[in-house]
């Protein structure tokens, strides 16, 4: 370039550089989604991008300081004494004591609204919310909007064991938009997990995850690969029926779960 | 200022409330801003493209961090931006201004004479050999300015700074242009 760019020609030049710069050659939301998918699959602490190595001295300091808080504040050692029922603590009278929570539904929450009937929880999602006649009634009904996606909860039922992470549930059943393939979900289940092709009383197959099975993929209603999250990670009973997705988690055998899923109406 | 702000924050909302689709809808519309973006801090289209994938995916889980009612294009290209830096810093080396990727295009200016074409053809590459001797920062704000036609505002939200420093950040940057390209000038003279 001989001569000098004069002002003007430096900005034309750079609007001119700008025209022509393009985009991406492909479009990106396939590999995005993918890769939020993938992120959305990990646990909570992988998400924050922390790796071991930063973590190990933050959970050491906090240790550290807690410890330290611990031995050098009186009134946390005098106190944790009193909880401990050690020699020293003193007992005072209060006229009324607080009535206890139920621990069951103070420990254990679900995401979206809650319905009052399956009718409301059905006007709600947009599409028929079933559920099998061998359980009752459910306890509680939410329906999430954005997924929609219902989740029935089932608290003590005779003959069905309390799950051991989710305290005081023994069974929950969530209906979702989306479709079940089977190479998908034989490829996502991990180690540990087992899963085996089973008919059910409609005639439709029902696809049973045993072990500790914690996450399964389907396809949603747009035809996209979603990942799911089971609450209880126990066996697990997954089945598609007219384009719902019906999940039913219970600390119950195979045959027991079959025959759940048959008495869905 | 912005292109349609009612419908960016009606998408963020649907995205906030786990509409991932709504998200797909925002990432098209930004996504060749977000890749110029990403290409002027990597200097290599390959990089650029899987930083600016890199900076939606993270820009989605910090939905929830995101201002309601604030513009998105610009908090968008500040998350791309850094990501973009970041794999500069991790390949510890300057970047390379790939020619090709403002040359293979045609702007579609027809009007000029060949010559003229040729000269035009030539600042191009003459300018874009001397941004790649700038800071990080000045490219990216003349990159802002010019190559994405970003407000003021816009460009102080997407630097991170305060809207009066702009125009100077700005002037200087033009000003350490003019300078190199006057320096390339007499040296090829």
């Amino acid at each position: 370039m001989p001569e000098r760019l004069g002002e003007s020609d430096l900005e034309r030049t750079l609007s001119d550089i700008g025209t022509r710069l393009d985009g991406p050659k492909l479009d990106l939301w396939p590999a995005v989604r993918a890769r939020i998918a993938e992120r959305r699959a990990q646990p909570w602490w992988s998400r924050l991008g922390l790796d071991r190595q930063t973590l190990a001295p933050i959970a050491a300091t906090l240790v550290v300081i807690l410890v330290a808080a611990f031995l050098l504040t009186p009134g946390l050692a005098a106190r944790a004494a009193e909880i401990l029922g050690l020699p020293g603590a003193q007992i005072f009278r209060i006229s009324t004591t607080p009535t206890p929570m139920p621990t069951t539904s103070a420990s254990v929450s679900f995401p979206g609204q809650r319905a009052a009937s399956v009718a409301e929880a059905t006007r709600l999602a947009g599409f028929q919310v079933r559920e099998p006649t061998a359980l009752g009634a459910a306890d509680e009904i939410y329906v999430e909007l954005a997924p929609v996606r219902v989740t029935l909860v089932y608290r003590s039922r005779p003959g069905l064991p309390v799950s051991g992470s989710l305290p005081g549930i023994s069974a929950l059943i969530v209906e979702f938009k989306g479709s079940l393939d089977a190479p998908i979900l034989g490829k996502a289940i991990g180690p540990g997990t087992t899963l085996e092709a089973v008919p059910l009383s409609s005639g439709n197959t029902a696809y049973w995850l045993a072990g500790q099975p914690h996450q399964f993929f389907y396809r949603d209603s747009t035809g996209n690969i979603q990942p799911d999250t089971l609450r209880l990670a126990g066996n697990t009973l997954l089945w598609d029926a007219g384009g719902i997705t019906y999940r039913l988690e219970a600390q119950v055998t195979r045959d027991e779960a079959v025959r759940i899923a048959s008495s869905f109406r | 200022m912005e292109g349609r702000p009612a419908e960016d924050a009606v998408l963020v909302e649907r995205a906030q409330h786990g509409d991932t689709e709504a998200y797909g809808e925002l990432v098209r519309r930004y996504q060749a801003l977000a890749t110029r973006t990403a290409y002027v801090i990597t200097g290599l289209s390959m990089e650029a493209e899987d930083a600016a994938q890199d900076g939606f995916t993270k820009a989605y889980f910090a939905l929830g961090r995101f201002r309601t009612g604030a513009p998105f294009r610009p908090w968008l290209l500040r998350i791309v931006a850094n990501e973009a830096k970041n794999r500069r810093k991790a390949a510890g080396r300057r970047p390379t201004v790939d020619l090709s990727v403002a040359e293979d295009r045609p702007s579609g200016d027809t009007a000029l004479s060949p010559e003229e074409a040729a000269l035009a053809s030539e600042r191009r590459r003459f300018v874009l050999v001397a941004l790649g001797k700038l800071r990080e920062e000045d490219r990216l704000v003349i990159a802002y300015r010019y190559f994405m036609q970003l407000s003021e505002a816009e460009m102080a939200d997407a630097l991170g700074v305060a809207r009066g420093t702009v125009k100077s950040r700005l002037s200087r940057a033009i000003g350490r242009l003019r300078e190199i390209t006057a320096g390339e000038a007499s040296a090829d003279a």
